[in-house]
């Protein structure tokens, strides 16, 4: 007996070609559950989604990334299409929606036709529909369905007129095919034959031509035949039929400033300033915010828990270590809202064209652009949008140096280092260093990329045919829904990647700062204040725990580049995250909260005061400090990097390459900073 | 015979024929140039390279060498 299989989730896939309006299909018809994951054994990202309530279907909804043919052109789309075929999680769709902007229905039915010779179960979605009937022209449902054999639905991109429609023609087809047998598709054959594809054009042509009509305007019906022969006798070449895909006018015109030869230079570096400084500006005080929340919160907790080991845990361990992953999320939200509004304004793809030429020549690609500019948030987000790019030597290529840029962990710390170089009223060189800074980081990333990418053969070990086809969308004004989805689903996407990898990290240096001797005696001096006392014990708990005691083995390694154990012992720390270094540094050099004095300067102060051990000499000296500087510029001082860097390029290879050469890098620059600006005299 | 790469800007051209020896040819025929299909160029970037054509109702980036392959008249 054949057993009935009743409640098995149906599974709809949603395909489309790039700016098909696939993603705002699929907002319209998923809830709030979305949730994004890989693609099992590879860096394709999906999102699944239970269909919304209100539909009352119950099924799976998965979404792809967008495809032009089922013949495969990278690795990415590989695994797209073989998961598309059979998910190695879903199994097969019992049903493929394809989006086919209205306006581009030849370009787009290539698609169609390739899943329906797979014997998909498809529904075409024609999107963009208002914006055709705009232009004067209207695709006939009832005759597109006719020759493609399949349902075909209209949506209106603005209003979500027609999903209700689509759910219906949804349901009645998961009806029909529970009735019929299960369908195994056909695979694509990998045909390099181009007679066949521009055939398949061809055929597309015939049917273009009989589904389009004229919309009747000021009375008139616009009849093709008779505009073809008008336009026969004109250009005998060309054929009207044509004529109904013309290129967005007002697409065009801005494109001539946005592209121009100077001023499309001169808004390319406007737009990239405003977003680099709206990382920044706009995010720190609401990073201000989420860091004094979680200060507030370990307080409170070591007051609630009472000043114990226990206490010590959940405050310095727990709250704290949850803080330093969240106070990156407002920044991470906030590039990816400006990076989604370019995206579905369609200036991103214009961005990536300007600059795809000089990344060419240092072996990147046009699409190494977003994760470079990500990577001044953060490399884990920057690190996943790479996949973006097609090619697999320029992604990895493009992996390999996104820890070189300056990234927001940094800034602290060079907020500290520059306040010590440059104190009280000479703070102003501070800021300007610190923009010179982030540009010399920039100048880093190019010429690594440049060098590894002359040894890309040991290094990255990959060829692939170098490529840039990337259509240049119409414009635009963006949809908030979308834009605000991306957004939050790239948060999200750091918290489950950065997250626990960071909070295991921080609880296991907690526990090496804080044993073996927790509860040190101290020496029976007059400390007064109570306060100051606690300070004095955190110290010393500190110098004698198990990271001082790493710290001093690897006194030797630090000697040659000016320090002692005790930065030692705060470089460990910082592999946590980088900006641990400050707050590191500020138990070690037994820095009391003076009420009146904000903590970097507290901290400034105990610099200065610092002596190497056993010497009059001091330990931060401008050369130390400037050695410093150029130490947090390479060292890849980021276990998470590390982590997602294994999990984005499929291996242990390149990030265990990127640990040593970026810190070996960053340690020889870091002598001879400090040793070259010692010879010259600079204390 | 002339390609898509020498055109100048406005120039309205047909395509004659898309040269398959070149690896990038495939996807050009899939996403859209197919002989006996006008096109236009409507951009260059700054450098020169990538070139934008219009094509079936869109506008299309390629780079200089991968609109060799594409031979019009």
């Amino acid at each position: 007996m054949t057993p009935i299989i009743l409640d098995k989730t149906s599974l709809i896939t949603l395909v489309g070609s790039p700016n098909s309006g696939k993603t705002t299909l699929f907002n319209y018809l998923s809830g709030s559950n979305i949730k994004t994951s890989n693609y099992p054994g590879a860096t394709v990202e999906y999102s699944v989604s239970k269909l919304l309530n209100k539909f009352n279907i119950t099924a799976n909804l998965l979404d792809s990334p967008g495809i032009v043919s089922l013949n495969p052109n990278s690795p990415d789309e590989r695994v797209t299409i073989k998961s598309l075929f059979k998910h190695p999680k879903f199994g097969v769709p019992d049903l493929i929606v394809v989006t086919v902007d209205s306006s581009q229905l030849a370009r787009h039915l290539f698609l169609v036709k390739q899943l329906l010779a797979c014997k998909f179960n498809v529904i075409v979605a024609l999107t963009m529909a208002d914006i055709f009937f705009k232009k004067g022209y209207k695709i006939s449902v009832e005759k597109l369905s006719k020759e493609l054999n399949c349902d075909v639905v209209n949506i209106d991109g603005r209003n979500g007129n027609g999903v209700n429609e689509l759910v219906k023609t949804i349901n009645k087809n998961l009806k029909e095919t529970h009735k019929k047998e299960k369908i195994i598709p056909v695979p694509y054959q990998n045909v390099d034959d181009k007679q066949k594809l521009i055939g398949s054009y061809a055929e597309i042509e015939l049917i273009s031509d009989k589904v389009i009509d004229g919309i009747p305007q000021n009375g008139k019906q616009i009849n093709l035949k008779e505009a073809n022969a008008q336009l026969s006798i004109l250009h005998p070449d060309l054929k009207a039929k044509n004529n109904c895909y013309v290129v967005d006018k007002r697409t065009l015109k801005i494109d001539k400033i946005l592209l121009h030869k100077f001023w499309g230079l001169a808004f390319f570096f406007l737009i990239m300033a405003i977003t680099f400084s709206s990382i920044f500006w706009l995010a720190q005080p609401i990073m201000d915010l989420v860091s004094n929340i979680f200060g507030f919160l370990a307080d409170e907790a070591l007051i609630i828990i009472g000043n114990n080991w226990f206490g010590d845990f959940i405050s310095t361990g727990l709250i704290t270590g949850i803080g330093s992953v969240m106070v990156f999320v407002p920044q991470i939200m906030i590039l990816f809202l400006i990076l989604g509004l370019l995206e579905d304004t369609g200036y991103l793809a214009r961005g990536a064209m300007l600059i795809d030429r000089p990344l060419s020549k240092i072996g990147l690609n046009g699409k190494s652009f977003v994760p470079m500019l990500s990577g001044f948030a953060c490399a884990i987000p920057a690190m996943m949008a790479a996949r973006t790019i097609p090619n697999k030597r320029e992604r990895l290529l493009t992996i390999f140096i996104i820890p070189l840029l300056s990234c927001s962990a940094r800034l602290p710390i060079f907020a500290l280092l520059l306040a010590f170089l440059f104190p009280g009223p000479k703070a102003w060189i501070g800021g300007l260093v610190m923009a010179a800074i982030y540009i010399l980081s920039i100048f880093n990333s190019v010429i690594i990329a440049a060098i590894i990418n002359k040894f890309s053969k040991s290094v990255i070990r990959e060829t692939d045919n170098s490529s840039f086809i990337l259509e240049l969308p119409a414009y635009r004004v963006p949809k908030i829904r979308v834009v605000t989805n991306n957004m939050i689903t790239s948060a999200r996407a750091y918290l489950r990647k950065a997250g626990p990898v960071i909070l295991v990290l921080s609880v296991a240096i907690w526990f090496l700062t804080s044993f073996p001797n927790y509860n040190p005696k101290l020496s029976t001096q007059n400390h007064t204040q109570q306060g100051e006392n606690q300070q004095i014990q955190n110290s010393e708990r500190l110098a004698s725990s198990y990271a001082a005691d790493m710290g001093k083995f690897i006194e030797p390694v630090m000697r040659p580049i000016g320090m002692d154990w005790r930065v030692g012992v705060s470089l460990i720390a910082a592999f946590t995250a980088r900006e641990v270094f400050v707050s590191s540094l500020a138990l070690i050099f037994k820095v009391t909260d003076q009420s009146d004095e904000t903590l970097q300067n507290s901290i400034v102060k105990a610099m200065n005061d610092a002596k190497i051990d056993g010497t009059g000499q001091k330990l931060f000296t401008p050369s130390t400090i400037i050695g410093l500087i150029a130490f947090f510029l390479f060292a890849l001082q980021c276990l998470s990097t590390v982590a997602v860097s294994r999990k984005e390029t499929g291996g242990w290879r390149i990030p265990i390459l990127q640990l040593i050469i970026f810190s070996s890098l960053a340690y020889i620059i870091t002598f001879i900073t400090v040793n070259g600006l010692r010879a010259l005299g600079l204390a | 015979m002339k390609t898509a790469s020498q055109l100048t800007y406005g120039e309205k051209v047909k395509i004659d024929e898309i040269d398959d020896q070149h690896p990038s040819s495939r996807r050009i025929i899939e996403i859209g140039f197919t002989p006996g299909q006008e096109i236009e160029l409507i951009n260059k970037s700054v450098f020169n390279d990538p070139l934008a054509f219009s094509i079936r109702g869109t506008i299309i980036a390629i780079r200089k060498n991968e609109a060799d392959c594409i031979k019009v008249s």
